[in-house]
């Protein structure tokens, strides 16, 4: 409701809408940027975070990809600790532990977006869809839903890697497909709320069809939440990876932290306290999800005001 | 037959870490207990059903057999039967039973026990019998005399190594309920019968007090089942369990140093195997170009099999040459230099040759047809050492311009993939028999899978009529040099025209403790494990030390955490003494801190949990009285 009013409000000016809505982004992103600096915490997660992303990008000019390869480390020392030449030891095959750590945190960071886009996408559609249309369109895709939630995750997850093949691409796919439920849930109450508003119906009224109601008024105010949402469950899908690759269900080809800690554990790292072997792999996936579990609460503040302090 | 073994379960439960409670405190006359560790449960003890090494140990134990073999050399030695005269050619044995022999519930054990294991096991086609009773017939000529007759000659006779098992409780279970029967039956004829088992934790044997042979003073046997081999090599080194099966190999520096333990790499004949595709049944979609023996041999020379043996396997065990299809080493030739020794340029010289030449410079070859050159490479998800040496084995191969796509497997996918002929390549293992008969089997065109329906066991997909013709030679000679000869030659054969890379020679890693019990025995001496050999003949050769009341589980645990250097020159005695004395004169070191702290913070733990729950329980009352 205090949406429409404020449009009625400044109706009137001599700016183009066009221009206004431009300016009104500006105003709200300045806005939101302003008080995210306000939050230290959140400020350090997202310097922590972009420190990682370039690491990420940057991996082939960091540490050549041959430190990861057994055949070319022949003629390393094998559990080397940290010292010249190996900036954090070798493992049991002579290979670079810093070349492991540089390389997996390309897997851990990619895996954690694609699969929290991939979740948000599905549980948007079907929250949107069960909350818009009602009846039984609602009551189908929430038993499905309650049917995805009572299963319990980590056995779903691990039954479905390992039916499917081990790849980069399914470990994704087993994500998306275990964590999408909550979203749905909490897509849909809010669509839920936006569809009983007044401009909702004035606009069904004017002769808005469904599609035009759901991209013009129920998406952009759904949106917030999704995105808070969304950097709030890229610590869930990274630590659902590194479970996946620990429990031997990653994807064997590819250097990434799950699998790091799993090799040192089936080397038998821990009983022999080659701690340079699990230490960093662990520390990376530790301060990732921290990061964004940090900007992520900062973001759900901003958007919603009910969380923010003194804001009731 | 014993089969692939499936090992390394360990790895996916190895989420339940350490914790392990101590096995409860023995009373004071308890029965002497012995307790041996491993990562691998059985599937059943059932004899006609079970195919895991854990179960072979059991049998081992609980059914004596007509002829044992000997702890040195697998030579036939007297079992049940205390000797045997050969007639008819070599084609008819009889043999004449020990006196006064009794199951441990007391029947006696007469020749006709023997007659219908025999006879059953071979109409029913009894899944470990039935390779050795096949041709075979046997009558009971009276109590003592049994006569056996082949139908063709049979060069493994007078061996007899089939499990007898007591008529009297096996007649009244018809075949189709032969399968679901659970076998505690517990009636034995060997030393010790299998009373209990919980299955994922353990089974316990306890001594049959009618065995015909020598008394070991042990009461009872703890098989206990470890989820995780740190776990198991922790508990071996705190004095709760006496023995250790198959630890990891990173695990070995550590137990050497421990003066208390003993570490034994003991080797019989089991050995890790690259298989390429041979596409011999003529199903599935192997890469045609593996039917070129050039690029199998490039493969080959790729791969340095030192290389595996050094980072892989640790320098336990030895390098694979040929097939080795027995558990006695002697039976594998000297293939001079016929071996595949790593050679990268030979390798590429291969390919170059056949026609595989990387002609748009991506590094990867490409087949004449133009396809590039890229293998399938199946990497068992069961075993800790499958990837590691999928590291090795796919960088050598890309080094020679070979692509490799990896993908992970289970044992049950794997084998449908093999018997489907749907890969390229993949590295598994096998463990022999005595005889080589079997495995030598293994690779005939009788075993190839043709049709999924009918799986055969030759997975390495290859055949040859040659192979063939001097397996049935083999199979019918008697005269064990000149069988040898051309056993030999088959291997000659074998490893340069099949499929197969045998890598390593696979080691039995195990550990015992040396404060409890001695006269622990290697089969085959020397080179040969411990435990879980093929007739484990240990048992029967064990003592315990110092034969006095026996050690309780809590005085080993004092004993070992003793400081070192106050007991090094003779830890045995001390070791025994302190369990004797339960209140041991142990110095309160750190080690003895470390561990009462751990019982202190499990005890606060324990508090907090149960307060905590009380608490709880006491508001929910509180505030439902309150709504009241």
């Amino acid at each position: 409701m205090s949406d429409a009013d404020e449009t009625l409000d400044v109706a009137p000016t001599t700016f183009s809408p066009r221009a206004f809505r431009w300016q009104r982004r500006r105003a709200s992103a300045a806005d939101f940027w302003s008080r995210f600096r306000g939050d230290r915490l959140a400020l350090l997660g997202l310097i922590v975070l972009l420190v990682f992303i370039v690491m990420a990008i940057a991996a082939p000019w960091i540490s050549p990809k041959e430190g990861l390869s057994a055949v070319d480390s022949i003629d390393n020392p094998t559990w080397a600790p940290p010292g010249r030449g190996y900036p954090l030891g070798t493992d049991n095959l002579g290979r670079s532990v810093a070349a492991q750590f540089v390389w997996g945190s390309r897997v851990s960071l990619w895996v954690g977006l694609s699969a929290t886009v991939l979740t948000i996408a599905i549980g948007a559609a079907v929250g949107v869809t069960a909350g818009f249309f009602g009846r039984w369109t609602d009551a189908t895709l929430m038993r499905l839903t309650d049917w995805f939630l009572v299963i319990p995750f980590l056995p779903l997850a691990i039954v479905l890697a390992s039916v499917l093949d081990r790849s980069l691409r399914n470990v994704v796919l087993v994500i998306a497909i275990t964590s999408w439920p909550g979203t749905a849930r909490l897509v849909r109450a809010q669509v839920l709320t936006v569809k009983q508003r007044l401009y909702v119906d004035r606009a069904r009224a004017l002769g808005a069809n469904r599609a035009h109601v759901i991209r013009r008024h129920i998406l952009p105010n759904v949106a917030p939440l999704i995105l808070a949402n969304l950097t709030l469950a890229v610590p869930i899908s990274i630590l659902t990876e590194t479970t996946l690759a620990f429990l031997g269900l990653g994807d064997p080809t590819r250097a990434s932290w799950g699998k790091t800690l799993e090799e040192a554990f089936n080397a038998g790292a821990i009983s022999r306290n080659a701690w340079w072997y699990y230490v960093p792999a662990g520390a990376g996936i530790v301060m990732v999800v921290l990061a964004f579990t940090l900007v992520g609460r900062a973001i759900e503040e901003i958007l919603d005001p009910r969380l923010r302090e003194g804001g009731a | 037959m014993k089969l692939r073994r499936i090992l390394g379960a360990g790895a996916i439960a190895g989420l339940v870490l350490i914790g392990i409670p101590t096995t409860p405190a023995a009373a004071q006359d308890d029965p002497v207990t012995m307790t041996i560790g491993l990562l691998q449960d059985m599937s059943s003890p059932n004899v006609t059903v079970g195919y895991l090494v854990p179960e072979f140990e059991v049998w081992n134990l609980q059914y004596a057999t007509l002829t044992s073999k000997a702890a040195d050399d697998f030579s036939t030695i007297p079992g049940l039967a205390e000797s045997w005269v050969e007639s008819n050619g070599g084609l008819t044995y009889t043999y004449t039973l020990r006196e006064g022999l009794k199951w441990s519930d007391g029947e006696p054990i007469t020749a006709d026990d023997i007659a219908y294991t025999i006879n059953r096991s071979r109409d029913e086609e009894w899944y470990n019998h039935f390779s050795t009773v096949e041709n075979l017939d046997a009558v009971a000529i009276d109590e003592r005399t049994v006569e056996i007759t082949s139908s063709v000659p049979d060069p493994k006779l007078p061996t007899m190594d089939v499990y007898i098992v007591p008529k009297h409780i096996y007649e009244p279970i018809s075949f189709d309920d032969l399968e679901s029967y659970e076998a505690l039956d517990g009636v034995a004829s060997g030393p010790y019968s299998l009373t209990e088992w919980r299955s994922g934790q353990d089974w316990t044997m306890v001594k049959n007090p009618n065995y015909y042979g020598r008394d070991n003073g042990i009461d009872r046997i703890v098989y206990r089942v470890f989820s995780n081999a740190d776990a198991m090599v922790a508990a071996l080194q705190r004095g709760e369990i006496d023995a250790a099966h198959n630890f990891n190999a990173s695990s070995v520096e550590q137990l050497q140093n421990d003066e208390n333990v003993t570490v034994v790499a003991g080797l019989q004949g089991g050995f890790t195997e690259l298989a390429l595709n041979g596409m011999a049944g003529g199903i599935g979609d192997g890469n045609p170009a593996l039917q070129n023996i050039d690029v199998r041999h490039a493969i080959f020379y790729a791969i340095d099999r030192n290389v595996l043996f050094d980072r892989v396997a640790l320098g336990l065990g030895s390098v694979g040459t040929t097939l080795s299809p027995s558990a006695d080493p002697s039976w594998i030739p000297d293939l001079g230099d016929e071996g595949f020794a790593y050679d990268p340029e030979r390798s590429a010289a291969l390919l170059e040759g056949a026609g595989y030449v990387d002609s748009d410079g991506d590094g990867i070859r490409e087949t004449p047809d133009g396809d590039p050159l890229v293998l399938r490479y199946i990497v068992r998800s069961e075993s800790t050492d499958a990837a590691p040496i999928a590291e090795f084995i796919t960088g050598w191969l890309e080094a020679v311009g070979i692509g490799t796509e990896t993908t992970v497997m289970d044992d049950t996918q794997l084998y449908d993939a093999q018997v489907g002929g749907l890969y390229d390549m993949f590295v598994w293992g096998w463990t022999p028999y005595v005889d080589p008969d079997p495995m030598l089997s293994y690779f005939t065109c009788d075993q190839v899978t043709y049709d999924v329906e009918e799986a055969g066991y030759n997975d390495a997909n290859w055949c040859d009529p040659a192979y063939d013709e001097l397996y049935q030679q083999q199979r019918v000679e008697l005269d064990s040099a000149k069988r040898r000869e051309i056993v030999a030659q088959m291997l000659r054969l074998f490893n340069t025209e099949s499929t197969y890379l045998v890598l390593l020679q696979d080691p039995d890693l195990q550990a015992y403790r040396t404060d409890r019990f001695e006269g622990w025995l290697q089969q085959p001496a020397n080179t040969g494990p411990v435990l879980f050999t093929n007739s484990s003949p240990t048992y029967e050769n064990l003592s315990v030390i110092g034969a006095e009341p026996p050690v309780t589980d809590d005085g080993a645990t004092e004993g070992t955490t003793a400081p070192d250097a106050t007991t090094a020159p003779d830890a045995t005695t001390v070791d025994g003494d302190s369990a004797a004395t339960t209140v041991a004169p142990v110095p309160a070191g750190e080690d003895d801190g470390g561990s009462n702290t751990g019982v202190i913070v499990g005890i606060i733990v324990a508090i907090l949990v149960v307060g905590g729950g009380g608490f709880f329980l006491a508001k929910r009352r509180g505030s439902a009285d309150d709504r009241e």
